[in-house]
């Protein structure tokens, strides 16, 4: 499938002097209305999201009757409701443990396999890769119902465990490929200087390819835990129970009853805080690697 | 092992059971093609099979010509770092909530209609009763374009500089210089990146499904896509209908149509790498 990365190494990298002539892009007025498209674009992003902050401590009625309005006394207990009434509490902790647990499991499962898919010149490893990849093609909605029946059989439907071993599943195919693409850039000279000191495949693989590989892991790491924090397709047909949801299934179901319960427009947009904020966190504190990351990983 | 259990093997399953009626509990009936010979007369399908149509190639067009824009604008900016990191955000945030701040903006007496209201526009269009799915896409395409944008950013960096300056000397126009360098010089990324996002069309589930989330139940079905037809044919809805074999049958065939298209995307996008 996709097979272009970013090209390699081309010449050092083109110098950034600005005021030459040299012009990439646009100039003149196109530039102009260029750049101011480019900020208002910048402003709608920073402002829903400063938006949502603000609106997360106003009361409902208030909300409602002013949308633009700021809170004037902070409406603290929108996220007492949420997080009790709306299950958010629970949903939280469900979401937290999913993303440790699928996360962690990812790639404990996936570097071995990585790292024989690409050491290994056997026409069989080139078969499976392409297997994986594949399976990156492959929505999950298309696999879902067998999915739903075989978890069925082993009574694993409305369960946290089904639904780990489901996220575990589906996250295999770009965590392979990610962290063999990252291998296979690594020099094999270390491997074979350690081979001949009489160092086994196994021994090799721990204590020079996975220190060697330890910032690809890192950023599959992320990778995976955004995607699992964020992942609702999955979670909304195996898990029923409310006590097992996860935040972005809570967030409908908390829509949903508002429909017989009256709309509670700050409890929602507290919710979504709940939901939002730790992605804001992680990002803030690791947004170039986050980048980077998804970046290369797309393109991979 | 886990992967074959839990995604290859589902995935043959699917195929299999499209060739059956089945509600998952009952043992499975072999009805032959009917499931698709249903599917080619359903107008429901259409509506979602088109939708899925419209959301890769217009959104496709969409999210590539406004990355390929605003790549040519960040190129030379200040503070270019700052915009790509707040254009990107969106990437990381759960579709789910995307879809909820962006029904907010558009729903009666929401964002939209109070602003337009303090400029001095009363009358504003019912925009998610009468143009839901038009606002769905605009939307995916805010959402998305912060990844394309990067991957274009990425690729458009690696060009050497002096390709362009000799570009001034010759008295480029800013058409031409993308036209005969940037494009034909970013060509393999953009091309990889055209299959990435019709995948990716393919997999858009929750940014849509949350638009019915105030009514306890599935959107309207002028606004499906394929993925919630699926659900909307087996777990979704307040009863939902197990069909199984119906829905899989459907899966089948989307799946079929992207795959064809991918190829033949690959086959039209495929040039000679050019070295520099």
């Amino acid at each position: 499938m996709v097979t272009t990365a970013l090209p390699g190494k081309p010449p050092a990298k083109p110098e950034r002097t600005r005021g030459t002539k040299a012009q990439i892009g646009a100039t003149g007025p196109v530039r102009g209305i260029g750049i101011v498209a480019v900020w208002v674009l910048v402003v709608f992003n920073l402002g829903v999201f400063a938006w949502v902050l603000l609106t997360s401590l106003r009361e409902h009625r208030d909300i409602f009757a002013t949308p633009w309005g700021l809170p004037v006394i902070p409406a603290w207990e929108n996220f007492r409701t949420a997080l009790l009434e709306g299950e958010f509490g629970i949903a939280a902790l469900n979401t937290a443990v999913m993303t440790i647990g699928g996360s962690v499991t990812l790639v404990v499962l996936c570097a071995p396999a990585a790292f024989v898919l690409a050491r290994s010149t056997r026409k069989i490893s080139g078969t499976m890769m392409a297997t994986f990849a594949v399976g990156i093609g492959l929505p999950v909605q298309v696999i879902i119902i067998p999915l739903f029946v075989l978890l069925e059989k082993f009574a694993l439907v409305d369960t946290l465990f089904g639904l780990y071993l489901a996220l575990v599943g589906a996250g295999i195919p770009f965590t392979v490929i990610l962290l063999a693409g990252f291998m296979r850039s690594l020099p094999v000279e270390l491997e074979e200087a350690a081979a001949l000191d009489g160092c086994s495949a196994l021994r090799s693989f721990w204590q020079i390819m996975l220190p060697l590989a330890r910032s690809g892991i890192i950023t599959v790491l992320i990778l995976n835990a955004i995607s699992i924090w964020n992942e609702t397709f999955l979670a909304l047909v195996l898990i029923q129970d409310t006590e097992k949801q996860v935040l972005p299934v809570a967030l409908l179901n908390f829509i949903a009853r508002q429909q017989f319960n009256g709309s509670d427009y700050g409890g929602l947009f507290a919710g979504v805080v709940v939901l939002v904020l730790p992605m804001v966190l992680l990002y803030l504190w690791l947004g170039s690697r986050i980048i980077e990351g998804m970046t290369l990983g797309a393109s991979k | 092992m886990v992967y074959a259990v839990l995604f290859l093997g589902p995935a043959i399953a699917s195929v299999v059971i499209s060739f059956t009626r089945w509600d998952g509990i009952g043992t499975a009936e072999p009805v032959g093609i009917d499931n698709y010979l249903t599917l080619m007369g359903d107008t429901v399908f259409h509506t979602a099979f088109k939708n899925t149509m419209v959301v890769l190639l217009g959104g496709g067009i969409a999210v590539f010509v406004l990355a390929f824009g605003l790549t040519m604008v960040l190129r030379e900016m200040r503070g270019r770092k700052f915009v790509r990191s707040v254009v990107f955000f969106p990437t990381i945030i759960s579709p789910v909530v995307l879809a909820i701040l962006w029904g907010f903006i558009f729903q009666a007496n929401g964002l939209m209609d109070t602003g337009l209201d303090q400029i001095g526009i009363a009358n504003s269009p019912n925009w998610l009763g009468d143009h839901l799915f038009l606002i769905i896409v605009i939307g995916l395409v805010w959402t998305h374009l912060g990844l394309y944008v990067t991957i274009l950013m990425a690729a458009v960096d690696q060009i050497p500089r002096y390709l362009y300056e000799e570009c001034a000397l010759a008295g480029a126009t800013a058409w031409q210089r993308f036209r005969y360098v940037t494009l034909p010089l970013t060509w393999d990324v953009v091309s990889a990146a055209a299959v990435l996002w019709t995948i990716g069309s393919l997999k858009i589930f929750e940014f849509i499904y949350a638009f019915g989330g105030t009514t306890a139940d599935m959107p309207p079905t002028s606004v499906w896509n394929s993925a919630l037809f699926i659900y909307g044919n087996t777990f979704g809805g307040r009863t939902p209908s197990f069909s199984f074999g119906y829905a899989s049958a459907a899966a089948v065939v989307t799946v079929i149509a992207v795959m064809a298209f991918v190829v033949l995307l690959r086959r039209a996008t495929r040039r000679d790498p050019i070295e520099f």
